[in-house]
């Protein structure tokens, strides 16, 4: 997953992430990749378009 | 390994009350939050009611209080207003507007001194159970560090995993969670400066825009939506509501805010052995209006007093446990099974619809007006709207 530099980290994909893959840190995103069935339900969500898929 | 009684995972509104009423009934208290600063950034239009703080025993503080309200306007599609005060019509969100950011501190304050120990800056990055207690690991400043639990309280927010990690269906879909986007404004011209506004129709497809004042010409402006129903981004709603509402054509953002907000009403389990979950990461929000903090905070008050009465018993099983729930549903559950009705309702109406209900309800006094009196003039302006009605309840 791509994390565009203007993120807020609010943590709305986290929330819906059917399969609990996305951790919030304060400041930064990390993906579970290797888990991730490529759904987008993450990069939909997002109020400010920050993901994408790579 | 650090030890405890109770540890709760995420300093928002809803954990802060859960670690302080732990704590007040007796238990070793961990209250953890990943943020640097408690309450920064918000993730709020700020509006509480009276009557909520007033159950929850809080005075309030004017360091946190930014404006007293009293009243609503609505605004269909058309721009037709329906206004409305506390006396008329009992008004979920419309008490105060508060600063968060203080608010968010002043509660996890509260906390620490009935006896929570606070860790700030400190994530929760994975839970594992062992025997009859959770072992969390926890990241702060770059290392990480185990906590030994008997019974986790996650209260981490609409980011929530806690719940997912101890085996509970907690997610949120994504048809349930709104993606809410607001800026804090400055130069606003309202009508009124001491109601909160409503806009709804394509302004916002699934959720509403919203004014809500914080004094003088100071404002959160924003709006919420199903991202599902719309083409357009939450961004770019916002832009195009704040580019045509009369009382925003001279203001400007001082600051920007986004999140998501779970709609959805409570899971079906928000319990099991050693885990309790509350606030937003249990969908406990009014479905309509998105309003958290108060539902939030009593499933955080019942939750830390379930705790402490299980470490007092030392019994920390699902069937201990399981009185949160039955007092958090008995308390919030009648509430948010009504919002919702009067969500999925709303939902069905077209802009049209809307707009001839605001009509036919603008110059009604609700005071002097009887249930029966409203239906009849629904029905002269909308039967339709009506029979929709008619198959909800
Ligand atoms: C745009 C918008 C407007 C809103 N307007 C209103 C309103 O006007 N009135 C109202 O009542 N409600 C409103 N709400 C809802 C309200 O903000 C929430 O319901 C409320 O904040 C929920 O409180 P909480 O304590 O459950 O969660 P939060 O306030 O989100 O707190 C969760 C905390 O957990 C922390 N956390 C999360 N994960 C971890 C982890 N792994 N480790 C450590 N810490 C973690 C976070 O940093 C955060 O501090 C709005 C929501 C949005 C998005």
């Amino acid at each position: 997953m791509i994390v565009k530099d203007w993120c807020m980290f609010c943590g709305e994909c986290a929330g819906v992430c059917p399969r609990n893959l996305i951790e919030v840190k304060e400041y930064s995103l990390v993906f579970n990749d290797e888990e991730c069935k490529d759904c987008s339900t993450c990069v939909k969500v997002c109020p400010v378009t920050a993901l994408e898929k790579d | 390994m650090i030890k405890t009684d109770v540890l709760v995972i995420g300093s928002g509104p809803a954990g802060s009350s859960a670690a302080k009423h732990a704590a007040l009934g007796g238990a070793d208290v961990i209250l953890i939050d990943k943020k640097s600063e408690i309450g920064t950034p918000k993730r709020c239009a700020e509006g509480v009611s009276k009557a909520g703080l007033a159950d929850l025993k809080i005075e309030p503080d004017e360091r946190w209080v930014t404006k007293e309200l009293d009243g609503v306007r609505l605004v269909s599609p058309n721009g037709t207003n329906v206004w409305l005060t506390s006396n008329e019509i009992e008004l979920p969100e419309a008490g105060y507007i508060l600063e968060r950011k203080v608010f968010d501190k002043y509660m996890a304050m509260d906390a620490a001194r009935a006896g929570a120990e606070i860790k700030i800056k400190t994530l929760a990055h994975a839970m594992r159970k062992e025997g009859n207690a959770y072992i969390v690991t926890c990241e702060h400043m770059g290392e990480l560090f185990e906590i030994e639990a008997k019974i986790v309280i996650g209260a981490d927010g609409p980011e929530s995993r806690v719940g997912r990690w101890a085996g509970l269906k907690t997610a949120t879909k994504s048809t349930n969670m709104e993606s809410g986007i607001q800026f804090e404004m400055v130069g606003l011209e309202m009508e009124k400066s001491d109601v909160i506004e409503f806009y709804f129709g394509t302004v916002a497809p699934g959720g509403y825009a919203w004014i809500f004042p914080k004094g003088k010409d100071i404002a959160n402006v924003g709006l919420a939506i199903i991202t599902k129903k719309t083409g357009k981004t939450p961004y770019e709603h916002l832009k195009e509501f704040v580019a045509n509402c009369p009382a925003t054509q001279n203001a400007q953002a001082v600051e920007i805010n986004i999140g998501g907000d779970p709609v959805g009403g409570m899971p079906k389990k928000i319990y099991g052995n050693n885990v309790l979950v509350c606030g937003d990461a249990a969908g406990q929000v009014n479905p309509l209006t998105g309003g958290g903090i108060i539902s939030g905070m009593k499933g955080g008050m019942y939750a830390g007093k379930v705790a402490a009465n299980a470490i007092n018993k030392n019994d920390y099983s699902e069937k201990a446990l399981k009185e949160y729930d039955e007092l958090i549903r008995d308390d919030i559950g009648p509430e948010l099974d009504k919002y919702l009705k009067v969500k999925e309702y709303l939902s069905t109406l077209s802009g049209s619809e809307l707009n001839s209900i605001a009509d036919a309800f603008q110059d009604i006094d609700f005071e002097k007006v009887s249930t029966t009196e409203l239906i009849k003039s629904l029905v002269k302006v909308s039967p339709k709207a009506l029979l929709k009605l008619g198959k909800l309840i």
